[in-house]
């Protein structure tokens, strides 16, 4: 077998393990209960206000106040996810199979990725709904669509770079909010700083101008946007190789 | 199949183990004995692909562990000491699982993990959850899990801790009936388990191997000394230890609260005249038994002779004064 088809095997059997162990513990659960709730409450809201008048039929809103639900969701998903291998010492036999570092990260990676897909996935009777009753601009929400679920796998990884961190959940999960928040907010310290490089620097870097600015309001899909996105997901499964990789050193 | 040279670990300053070096054939059964914060760990995940070494260098079934560290470790499986486990999934979906890492899969997986399974005795339990199980079983779940790909080398620590005499037995039944035809290391401090199971000991102490025999020959090394216990009543053990130490026939002496425990060559029997001396002293002789020499007091004196020299020199320095 091929060094790529070994590794893609590799990946689907973590992804597989990590996947199927977040619906045997009640959390996900809970998890999914609360994002299913403020989805409808925040869908109710945007159905009065269409159907008072004061808004065109769309996603925009509810879709904007799910991904910043997903700052506080995303590092309770992935929190468990290293941190509780190092704390019970399972990473022990991760280590020693033959697998690569980046792999376990990789695979945890997309088993959390999964399950968010999964809660974004349970929102579409909402858009149905939209078009069922109006008409909605369907670029604008699949646009939505497409951006929140970018914006899930860079926060995600985010996530599993903090879970990396610590083998506290508890202390993984306070971090990645905090990095997350800050990410989020970033672009509020513009007017804190003086230079034009600085400022332009904390707008790029912030998470949400690269969703609700372009591919939420405008519908814009851009290759900027896209590259952010990604760019964090490599960067921060990256690093979080890295950490884990220290482990082995200091044992 | 294992093949160990100038193996070196530090930790900060700490130097785990200092340039150990030995090889392990296909078919042998190889015990790594040691006191506790020996090495052997250290070893045994470095030839596992957990952790690079320091210096020296490890190879296993014809690869090298740090640079060849993957194709290692497909043949290699491993029971670490404590047994990590899922303990929120079921026994066969772990195995299953630890299968699926070493690449297995189809049917021909799920046939494995049925067969390891009945080889450990815990098929009847597939499907009870890993934290139900007691600390006997979970050890037979981890050996299942490092069976599962069918290593050539096997690396066992402490594979019969926390099981009961009953589960001692069928596992060294086990990891016999495995070593036929592949490599397999185990650690252990249980002495009977090595003098049983291993065609060659390693004894380990503070990061060096001190001694590395078969299990007979290094029995055999005791053959030719003989040992045994003196009490006497009116006087105190280490007066009388060092009495009988100026003997020529006697080898060494050790006082213990009772008594005195003497070592003698046996060509030269040293019971004579130690009696004599005994009666020169006008001391009162209650006891002269000979002591059984084991695999234990090979394993005590190689391991501890440090303390035993400091207690002589204690010793000696009280007949000085």
């Amino acid at each position: 077998m091929s060094e790529v088809g070994r590794s893609l095997q590799t990946l689907w059997v973590i992804f597989k393990h990590e996947f199927s162990l977040f619906f045997i513990s009640p959390i996900v659960y809970f998890i999914g209960a609360g994002w299913l709730f403020f989805a409808g409450l925040f869908f109710s809201f945007a159905m009065n206000n269409y159907n008072s008048g004061l808004a065109v039929p769309s996603m925009t809103s509810v879709l904007g106040s799910m991904a910043f639900l997903l700052i506080f969701i995303a590092p309770a998903i992935t929190m468990r996810m290293v941190s509780e291998e190092i704390r019970t010492g399972t990473h022990e036999l991760l280590f020693t199979a033959p697998v690569r570092d980046w792999e376990i990260i990789v695979g945890k990676w997309l088993g959390s990725w999964g399950v968010l897909t999964i809660f974004i996935l349970l929102t579409v009777p909402y858009p149905l709904i939209l078009l069922w009753r109006g008409t909605p601009d369907t670029g604008l929400i699949l646009a939505g669509y497409l951006g929140i679920w970018l914006l899930a796998g860079a926060v995600l990884a985010i996530g599993i770079l903090t879970s990396s961190l610590s083998q506290y959940q508890l202390v993984a999960f306070m971090i990645g909010m905090a990095v997350l928040i800050t990410m989020w907010l970033s672009d509020a310290f513009v007017s804190l700083v003086s230079g034009a490089v600085i400022s332009d620097v904390l707008t790029e870097l912030t998470l949400q101008s690269h969703y609700h600015d372009t591919m939420l309001s405008r519908g814009l899909v851009s290759p900027l946007d896209i590259g952010y996105f990604v760019g964090i997901m490599v960067l921060s499964l990256f690093i979080a190789t890295q950490i884990l990789g220290t482990r082995r050193w200091r044992a | 199949m294992i093949l160990v040279e100038g193996l070196t670990k530090y930790y900060g300053d700490f130097r785990a183990i200092n340039s150990l070096s030995f090889h392990a054939d296909a078919g042998e059964i190889i015990g790594f004995l040691g006191p506790n914060g020996a090495g052997k760990t250290t070893t045994m995940r470095i030839l596992t692909g957990y952790m690079p070494p320091s210096a020296g260098s490890a190879s296993v079934a014809g690869f090298d562990v740090f640079e060849e560290s993957l194709e290692a470790r497909r043949r290699v499986g491993y029971l670490p000491e404590t047994v990590p486990l899922y303990k929120e999934m079921t026994v066969w979906r772990y195995v299953d699982y630890m299968a699926g890492l070493h690449g297995m899969r189809g049917s021909g997986r799920a046939d494995r993990v049925d067969e390891v399974l009945e080889m450990v005795d815990m098929i009847d339990r597939s499907d009870s959850l890993i934290t139900s199980l007691s600390k006997g079983m979970r050890q037979r779940v981890g050996l299942a899990q490092a069976l599962v790909h069918s290593p050539e080398v096997l690396i066992l620590d402490e594979p019969t801790i926390g099981l009961d005499p009953r589960q001692v037995r069928e596992v060294r039944e086990l990891i016999r009936s495995l070593g036929s035809d592949r490599t397999v290391l185990l650690s252990t401090h249980i002495l009977s388990e090595v003098s049983q199971l291993c065609s060659r000991i390693l004894i380990i102490n503070k990061g060096e191997i001190v001694a590395e025999d078969s299990p007979e020959s290094l029995a055999g090394r005791l053959e030719g000394a003989m040992r045994f216990f003196v009490r006497v009543g009116n006087a105190p053990p280490s007066e009388v230890a060092a009495a009988l130490n100026d003997l020529d026939s006697v080898a060494n002496t050790y006082a213990t609260e009772q008594g005195v425990e003497v070592t003698a060559s046996r060509e030269n029997d040293a019971r004579p005249a130690v009696a004599a001396t005994i009666v020169n002293h006008a001391w009162d002789l209650l006891e002269l038994r000979s002591l059984q020499m084991s695999l234990e007091d090979i394993f005590l004196e190689l391991t501890t002779d440090e303390e035993m020299f400091e207690k002589a020199a204690v010793e000696e320095e009280g007949e000085a004064a």
